[in-house]
């Protein structure tokens, strides 16, 4: 409860100014394509060296807060992820607000940020010494199970045929294996200089997600639809909370698997998002209307991917080692003070500690604020006529995918990509797979090459991957959700072929 | 068999393609060394090409259910603006600067599919006015608030 | 008309090639880019933010340097785009990490050497330590050896990659010490080599002085010793290997320098060679660096080419039966 204490010292002007401003800044980058929430953070680094330690870590701990949630903007409004964590934010988001609810979808999306993100700063103060415990726990074969868990997903998200989802996922499995291998260091599939540096995943999200669409406006051709202009609906925030509350299963499912998942240093929040959206969709008596603009798999996407930031700072804060890139970028920040995470931090520089964790708590009541004031004003960017969007979105999709790295050749990468996923959607694969694989080929690989590795110098490879309760329980977990997919997919085969008898 | 139809045309062609990657890839992973490396490249090769052979046959048989293909309407409409944004992205962006390319490529684009009349002087102010905003716009936030620095061949 | 003309393309070209010419005197005009060759947060990147923060001031450069990541694979990644790729133009400079650099080169499937870059400023040494965690029964790198030689190939020992310092120091101590360990990269630096270390996933654990120190002050690992010729300041309490009878010395140390790209104006070099070491020397750049835990080493341009020169030839010979 030592917490409780601190609370005052966020309230102090400077400080709250502080808090403003990078709550409102981390919503504006993180709804800016090619910027993920770790170069925000990055970003706003050097104005920390002006700043007192516990100063500027509020800044830095709001805009992590409020990048994350930004991020369903651009994926939510134009179908650009701004990071893995948003993707399966454009799977319903996106559709939501193509049918004029754009302005509903963004105000779910910040409450249900709002819900996991508290949810995950209270595990952080409440349960951080068991926590850490947990995220230590995950060694090279769980890490390699839990991603083996995550490829069992990708047939059936996103895509209505089986085969079509797989050969989706290995075709991303197998970009992601592009470049030079991490471990060995030996160079694979580099057909063109561009790709020397492998496939960048910021760069790929923003060339598989919003090409397609730009080329499926060309495709429409030059129209004067008056008709189909989208209306776009208002929506009283009221309405947003009651429907909150009526998707309070995706809700906890969302943010009892953001939390875990967050935890579990390396994977985090990338995968957090598409495992919870994939679990609440299995869940649901009402699954066959994920996809089509369905509240519920948005609540569950975002509630997760907020719900996972204060769990992914627990091995970062306790035991001093980061779980994820911007918990990395966050160390730098502590460190510039000289202040070490662990025992140091805790004990001695309590202020700076409890300060941050409160800055994040309210960080994230102040963005739900700002996100539900401005969601009925960006909503209406859905009204801009498609000629005007295509150009806006492939011009946005050019200048975020060269900032990631200052590189052409991620823009080149960006736009075969794009162009490559246009074809393929059109006939039956789908982006959501492929770019599951991208972010989990290189989890699998390289914790199966370590683990084998240190198996080979211990006990063997059968003892060190399918020994021990974690891994025992792990694989439990993947033969189930193969079992449940396909009895799914037997289940709707079935029927539908019922129907067709029937018609 | 069913008659020879565009979209199943167009399906073969999609699904032979990616069919011949895959046995690139497979290719590839097979014969390059050090073979450590490539051990995990040969696993998902594997199942790629056994899957993309799957997608292939069925294809050929026709027995494709999902995906739609592309109409003749739909590739004469998305042509021109495909050869616009290819000629912006691989070469405009890098040999002309940045910010110039997205000027010239904004408003060609606008021009290609605004459906507003192109007799009309209004609608080409109207066009004029928005590339100017949105170039302003993309100035602010990536040269100004950003600072990335792109590359800049003419202007700015 | 025509002459007129004429005459002003050859003033505008005269006026070119005279700009060019007097070497770089008003060099830089605009922002400089740094590329550091690993992810934003580790070592390599938040030393490199420190050291350049004061680029900006009227006594240094004059102008920022904004930090560019492009890490992968141990760091090949960024050396190989600085030496193909960037522009040396003197606005594209790179961080330099030895011996991973010249190791990777030396070992081959990569497209630049030491000749592709040329050398600027060092600013810090960071050597490689060797850590096990707390609840370890190693107490003594004597442990350690003992267990190694009893059992070879049996020690599970994690670092930053192949071909990177930690990796370099592996190979040294089993070289002087006549064992075999059981050498595990990880992906994703030395962050998650120490992770393996305190979670228990390995026995020991080679990483850099400053991570392995602030472990220590948070109470996760034991520190048995330092690759390096002297005890550091950081860790007085730490014997050398030397000292705890294994040969290794100072190959690992990992130098942390700015290079620019082969090809880059003279001037533009001397220029750099002669303003950044003070710029390291700024009382708040080592102030923070203190802070950090992170050990600095500023050498000029001249020291740094003669470091080059003998890394390179101890790696040779190191990494010659490999």
């Amino acid at each position: 409860m030592e917490f409780i204490f601190y609370f005052g010292d966020v309230f102090t002007p400077v400080s709250f100014a502080l808090l403003l401003v990078g709550t409102i800044g981390g919503l504006i980058l993180g709804a800016t394509p090619g910027l993920s929430p770790t170069m925000a953070v990055a970003l706003l680094i050097p104005f920390t060296f002006q700043l007192e330690a516990a100063q500027g870590l509020i800044l830095l701990g709001a805009a992590y807060t409020s990048t994350v949630a930004g991020g369903a903007v651009s994926a939510i409004l134009l179908k650009i992820p701004g990071a893995p964590a948003n993707i399966a934010t454009t799977l319903d988001g996106h559709t939501m607000a193509q049918k004029g609810q754009g302005a509903k979808a963004l105000q779910l999306s910040f409450l249900s940020s709002a819900v996991g993100g508290i949810f995950g700063v209270l595990l952080l103060i409440f349960l951080t010494p068991v926590l850490a415990q947990w995220a230590l726990a995950f060694g090279p074969s769980h890490l390699f199970w839990l991603a083996i868990l995550g490829v069992t997903v990708i047939g059936s998200l996103d895509s209505r045929s089986v085969v079509k989802g797989l050969l989706s996922g290995c075709i991303g499995l197998w970009l992601a294996t592009i470049g030079f291998d991490d471990i060995m260091g030996a160079q694979r599939f580099i057909f063109h200089p561009s790709l020397g540096g492998g496939i960048n995943i910021i760069a790929a999200l923003i060339g598989l997600f919003a090409i397609p669409q730009v080329i499926t406006m060309f495709a429409r051709g030059r129209r004067n639809d008056a008709a189909e202009v989208i209306k776009v609906e208002k929506h009283p925030i009221g309405g947003a909370i009651r429907e909150l509350f009526r998707n309070n299963r995706a809700m906890g499912i969302g943010t009892v698997t953001g939390s875990i998942i967050g935890l579990i240093p390396g994977v985090g929040g990338q995968i957090a998002g598409l495992v919870a959206y994939d679990q609440s969709k299995k869940f649901s008596p009402q699954r066959d209307k994920f996809g089509t603009g369905h509240p519920e798999g948005l609540v569950a996407a975002e509630s997760a991917n907020n719900a996972m930031v204060g769990p992914s700072l627990v091995p970062l804060l306790t035991l001093s080692i980061p779980g994820s890139p911007t918990a990395a970028v966050l160390l730098g920040g502590l460190l510039i003070h000289g202040i070490f995470p662990g025992t140091d931090l805790f004990d001695n520089h309590p202020d700076v500690a409890w300060t941050f964790i409160n800055s994040m708590l309210i960080g994230q009541i102040l963005m739900c604020i700002f996100g539900l004031y401005v969601a009925g004003l960006a909503a209406r960017i859905a009204m801009v006529p498609q000629s005007v969007m295509a150009a806006v979105v492939l011009g946005l999709a050019v200048f975020g995918s060269y900032s990631v790295q200052s590189s052409m050749g991620d823009v080149y990468v960006m736009a075969s990509l794009g162009v490559m996923m246009y074809f393929l959607e059109r006939f039956g694969f789908s982006a959501a797979p492929l770019v599951l694989g991208l972010i989990l080929g290189p989890i699998a690989e390289s914790n199966f090459i370590q683990g084998s590795m240190i198996a080979n110098a211990t006990d063997g490879m059968a003892p060190y991957f399918l020994g021990g309760g974690l891994n025992i329980f792990l694989i439990a977990v993947v033969i189930a959700s193969i079992l449940y997919s396909g009895y799914l997919e037997l289940r709707s085969r079935r029927y539908t072929s019922k129907e067709e008898i029937m018609a | 068999m069913s008659d020879l139809t565009l979209p199943r045309l167009q399906h073969i062609i999609g699904s032979g393609t990616v069919a011949a990657v895959g046995i690139w890839v497979t290719y590839v992973s097979y014969t390059q060394q050090p073979s450590e490396a490539f051990l995990f490249p040969r696993l998902i090769a594997t199942v790629f090409v056994v899957l993309a052979a799957w997608t292939f046959f069925k294809a050929c048989m026709g027995w494709t259910k999902v995906g739609n293909g592309i109409s003749v309407a739909q590739m004469t409409n998305l042509a021109p603006g495909l050869v616009v944004a290819m000629v912006y992205i691989f070469w405009m962006a890098k040999g002309l600067g940045f910010y110039t390319a997205t000027t010239i490529a904004f408003f060609v684009l606008l021009s290609l599919y605004d459906p507003a009349p192109h007799r009309a002087l209004q609608s080409w102010l109207k066009r004029i006015i928005i590339t100017a905003c949105f170039i302003a716009v993309m100035y602010g936030l990536f040269a100004l608030l950003l600072k990335v620095f792109t590359p800049r061949e003419i202007m700015f | 008309m025509k002459k007129l003309l004429a005459g002003a393309a050859m003033a505008l070209m005269g006026l070119t090639t005279t700009a060019s010419a007097d070497g770089h005197a008003n060099y830089p005009e605009r922002p400089i880019m740094m590329m550091v060759s690993y992810g934003a947060g580790g070592a390599t990147d938040f030393q490199a933010r420190i050291v350049t923060m004061t680029a900006g001031n009227e006594d240094a450069l004059g102008m920022p340097i904004a930090i560019l990541n492009k890490p992968g694979a141990g760091g090949r990644v960024g050396w190989n785009w600085l030496a193909s790729q960037a522009e040396a133009d003197g606005y594209t400079l790179g961080a330099y990490n030895i011996p991973h650099f010249i190791a990777q080169s030396i070992k081959g499937g990569v497209e630049y050497s030491a000749d592709s870059f040329e050398p600027i400023a060092n600013w810090g040494a960071d050597p490689a330590v060797l850590v096990v965690g707390k609840d370890s029964d190693f107490n003594t790198l004597q442990d350690v050896v003992d267990f190694a030689t009893a059992n070879p190939g049996k020690l599970t020992t994690s670092g930053a990659g192949l071909f990177v310092g930690h990796h370099i120091a592996a190979l040294q101590m089993e070289k002087a010490g006549g064992m075999k360990l059981a050498y595990i990269p990880t992906k994703g630096g030395g962050a998650a080599a120490m992770k393996a270390v305190i979670a228990g996933e390995v026995m020991a654990g080679i990483n850099n002085l400053s991570d392995a120190f602030r472990a220590r002050e948070a109470g996760n690992v034991k520190i048995l010793a330092v690759a390096d010729l002297e005890r550091n300041e950081f860790l007085p309490d730490v014997p050398t290997m030397m000292e705890s009878g294994l040969d290794v010395d100072n190959s690992s140390v990992n130098f942390r320098g700015v290079m620019v790209p082969k090809g880059t104006p003279q001037g533009i070099i001397d220029k750099l060679a002669e303003t950044v070491p003070t710029m390291f020397e700024n009382s708040r750049v080592a102030g923070k660096m203190k802070a950090g835990g992170s050990p600095m080493h500023i050498m000029t341009r001249d020291e740094v080419l003669a470091m080059w020169a003998a890394r390179e030839e101890t790696l040779k010979e190191l990494l010659a039966g490999l």
